[in-house]
């Protein structure tokens, strides 16, 4: 037996990525997924394999690469988010219908809830879509065996096989066995073959009957031989239900019977919800009178489920079609479907009466003390404060506390929304000032298309770009704009973001000091003036590290001066510090030393003075 | 044994369920549990679930929580809930009025809740020189001095020596026996 050790989710399968043999490993993070590549870079490390880690610039470039790499013949792993696979849709989709050489593993982490992300998209539906099969694990020891099967099948079968952990699987902790690396030799040998690597129609047409003939072969396998993932947890004596359970939602099911003391309750575990092993199912489903389903997120498994008459799932309302299914959430539905009284405690009444008689809600997440995005959105409110702000996916997506951040789709779309405003507003003849905020993670992940786009085609906005030097939303990866690789001693090169923004064909572009709100206030609307009078997109840089970085800088401690402060909460408002209070009964603002930095950008913020250095400096 | 861990985003409430799974390993017994990154690391409200034993899933029911150690009072009051009868509380006191309240009592006199309260900001403000990330170890010590929660101080000094960077050990176990302490008392 191999050592144990305490493993978070993503660790276990970043180990199980280097225990397969993975040479080429390519991501780009976003949480739930964002540990696995530098996990992946640890245990290569320490077991001395080879394996390259790279970041693409976004989720696209990350899945061509590690596709190519497979066609010539290395085990090769991409890894994202689920939203990350919208924007690898479209290799993916392609790939799908390739008869790969090396084993090509898909992670998408998936987020229900959800936590971190735009959307509660189930990826095993992307699986279904792109007919290719997927592994659904219910803990973390599963998600590292898994990879294991998963390349294997990939290999056998020549094709991209997923892993879809959800974020409760990535985040848990749990104790792992650990295994030493499967010794493959195989070096890079690709073999020219237009029939195998070009995407033509007339190879579709060939490839796409072939696709569907791997997956009946799966299908197949997956009925017969992963007992150790699709099995039965009987009932004892005969069942009162039946449920169906894959994903996290399983090992909820177990730990729940068991406190509720249910021993009439069967379970069929599904491991692989794609292609589903429906005969296996069938059986279950014929043993008993009833069937719940419980799955994350969307009916999967169900829409699967060929008769479907004694199921009760999503389809026919016995389960909630959205948010997580919670311990609590599964008690209920269970209950309800034995056809049992829900009881509700009387004291849970005293806890919510007491929360809410003490004001007590949950907290929302705030820009860190120090933020450099803080001083950027105040600079930008104060000098256009009726524009229009497209903002984009990052920490600065917080600015909404700022009121500075008015419309968010996903990476990348505050330029092009900005160029839609734009061009709402001139087909009235009408003109608005438009102020767009992006991160420089962001800009390199899907922002240079649509400005290129913006300045071909004269839009005038002024793009505000949050260069803090990392990726910080997803705990403070590199970009091709910092330079630096995910390991430290690779070799990498800086991208400069002003080049590449000059290199679309902008004119006035500037970088600042974020913290500088006044001078910034001035040059926000001079770069304003500039895009109204030509017609075109105005860039402003806001260049600071950000306060993961722990980038030694001044300490600058202030203090709220009690007599100046008018109580306006202009300051909590438009600034929205952490360490920046309002004491609701003196009516007065002050600092809170449990999180203020001392950064001392809110001296230049108080409108009355009343925000003072206490080494003496004012506004 | 089941935990929840709770705070605000930024207190550093991961390292110590990572201490608790460290002992329990160490004891050759079996832990799960879930953690939360992503965007409420930014100053938001985080919950840590722990469970030792033969559990599969990571999560903590409502009500089955034996300990509750919360590193801000408003996060405590949120997710009372999660104890079960009898459960307890070691809890990061800023303004103790708040458990004044009237039906807050009766919640917890409903479920038979045992609260044990610790000035952490006061402590580490007095001893620590304000360095409040070290509340992780001072509300584990705190929770030893307490007795609950089913680890002995030694272990979780153990822990630390062999989980925290070597530069910090020595402050890192200061702050237990000063949890240890302020419980004890
Ligand atoms: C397609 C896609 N991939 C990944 C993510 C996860 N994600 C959220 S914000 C972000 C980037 C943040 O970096 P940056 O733009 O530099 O802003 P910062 O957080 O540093 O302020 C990422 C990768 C996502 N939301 N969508
Ligand atoms: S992590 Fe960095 S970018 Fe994000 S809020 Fe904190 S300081 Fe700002
Ligand atoms: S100095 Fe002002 S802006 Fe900076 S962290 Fe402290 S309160 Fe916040």
């Amino acid at each position: 037996m191999g050592k144990k050790m305490i493993l978070l989710g993503n660790e276990a399968i970043a180990r199980g990525i280097v225990e397969a043999g993975c040479e080429v490993a390519c991501a780009y993070p976003g949480t739930p997924s964002s540990e696995i590549l530098p996990a992946v870079a640890k245990w290569a490390d320490e077991l001395e394999t080879k394996t390259v880690v790279e970041w693409g610039a976004n989720e696209k470039v990350a899945f061509e690469m590690a596709a190519a790499a497979s066609f010539a013949g290395k085990r090769t792993c991409a890894v994202m988010k689920q939203v990350g696979l919208n924007v690898a849709a479209d290799p993916f989709m392609s790939v799908a219908h390739f008869q790969l050489k090396g084993g090509f593993l898909l992670v998408v982490a998936d987020d229900p809830g959800p936590h971190s992300s735009q959307t509660e998209q189930d990826s095993r539906f992307f699986a279904m879509f792109a007919k290719v099969p997927c592994f659904d694990p219910s803990t973390a020891a599963e998600a590292k065996e898994m990879v294991f099967d998963a390349y294997d099948l990939s290999e056998r079968h020549g094709i991209v096989t997923m892993l879809r952990p959800s974020v409760r699987v990535d985040h848990c902790r749990q104790d792992v066995e650990l295994l030493d690396v499967l010794p493959i030799e195989r070096p890079a040998s690709f073999e020219k073959d237009v029939k195998r690597w070009v995407c033509l129609p007339a190879h579709v047409k060939i490839n796409h009957p072939l696709l569907n003939k791997k997956n009946d072969a799966i299908r197949e396998e997956f009925e017969k031989d992963f007992s150790k993932y699709n099995y039965e947890v009987p009932a004892e004596g005969k069942a009162s239900l039946g449920i169906i359970a894959g994903g996290i939602s399983f090992a909820v099911v177990m730990d729940l019977l068991t406190s509720m003391g249910r021993k009439d309750v069967s379970v069929l575990k599904i491991g692989t919800p794609y292609p589903l092993p429906t005969k296996l199912v069938g059986d279950f489903i014929a043993k008993h009178d009833k069937v719940l389903v419980l799955e994350e997120t969307y009916p999967v498994i169900e829409t699967q489920i060929i008769d479907r008459s004694k199921v009760l799932g999503r389809l026919n309302g016995w389960v909630p079609r959205a948010g997580e299914l919670l311990p609590e959430v599964v008690e209920e539905v269970i209950l309800k479907a034995l056809g049992e009284e829900v009881v509700s405690s009387s004291e849970e009444e005293y806890l919510k009466k007491a929360l809410e008689e003490l004001k007590i809600a949950p907290r929302k997440p705030m820009l860190c003390p120090g933020c450099p995005h803080r001083a950027s959105f105040f600079s930008i409110k104060q000098a256009l404060p009726n524009a229009i702000y497209p903002s984009d996916i990052g920490c600065y997506t917080l600015g909404v506390n700022q009121k500075t951040v008015d419309a968010v789709i996903d990476m990348g779309a505050s330029i092009t929304q900005s160029s839609g405003f734009y061009l709402a507003h001139k087909v009235d003849g009408a003109e608005r000032p438009i102020v767009a905020t992006i991160g420089d993670s962001t800009f390199f992940h899907m922002g240079l298309p649509g400005l290129a786009s913006a300045v071909y085609n004269k839009h005038a906005f002024v793009l505000a770009i949050l260069d803090n030097s990392i990726t910080a939303m997803t705990g403070g990866q590199s970009h091709p704009g910092v330079g630096e690789k995910l390991r430290k001693e690779d070799e990498g090169r800086r991208v400069d973001l002003e080049g590449a923004v000059r290199g679309c064909g902008v004119k006035w572009i500037k970088t600042v000091e974020a913290y500088d709100v006044r001078e910034n206030k001035d040059l926000v609307k001079e770069a304003w003036e500039y895009a109204k009078a030509n017609k075109e997109p105005a860039v402003l840089i806001f260049k600071h590290p950000c306060m993961l970085l722990r980038v030694e800088q001044d300490k600058i401690p202030v203090k709220v001066d009690q007599d100046k402060c008018i109580g306006c909460k202009f300051c909590i408002d438009f600034f929205n510090c952490p360490g920046l209070v309002f004491d609701e009964e003196k009516k007065k603002a002050y600092i809170d030393e449990r999180f203020c930095v001392q950064c001392g950008v809110c001296i230049n913020v108080c409108p009355h003075g009343a925000i003072l250095g206490s080494n003496g400096e004012e506004a | 044994m089941q935990y929840v861990i709770v705070g605000i985003g930024g207190q550093g409430i991961l390292f110590s369920s990572r201490v608790l799974g460290h002992i329990a390993l160490s004891r050759g017994e079996r832990v799960i549990g879930s953690e939360v990154h992503g965007m409420a690391q930014r100053g938001g409200s985080v919950i840590s679930h722990f469970k030792i034993g033969k559990y599969s899933s990571p999560l903590v029911k409502a009500k089955e929580a034996d300990v509750l150690l919360a590193f801000d009072q408003n996060e405590a009051i949120r997710n009372l809930h999660f104890l079960k009868r009898g459960g307890k509380a070691i809890i990061n006191v800023h303004a103790p009025e708040a458990f004044e309240n009237e039906s807050l009592k009766q919640f917890l006199k409903g479920r038979d809740i045992e609260l044990y309260p610790i000035k952490g900001y006061e402590i580490l403000k007095e001893h620590m020189n304000g360095r409040f990330l070290f509340l992780n170890v001072l509300i584990l010590g705190a929770m030893c001095g307490a007795g609950i929660g089913n680890v002995t101080i030694d272990e979780v000094k153990k822990a630390i020596e062999d989980l925290a960077p070597p530069k910090h050990i020595e402050a890192n176990l200061k702050v237990v026996d000063l949890g240890y302490g302020a419980m004890a008392k």
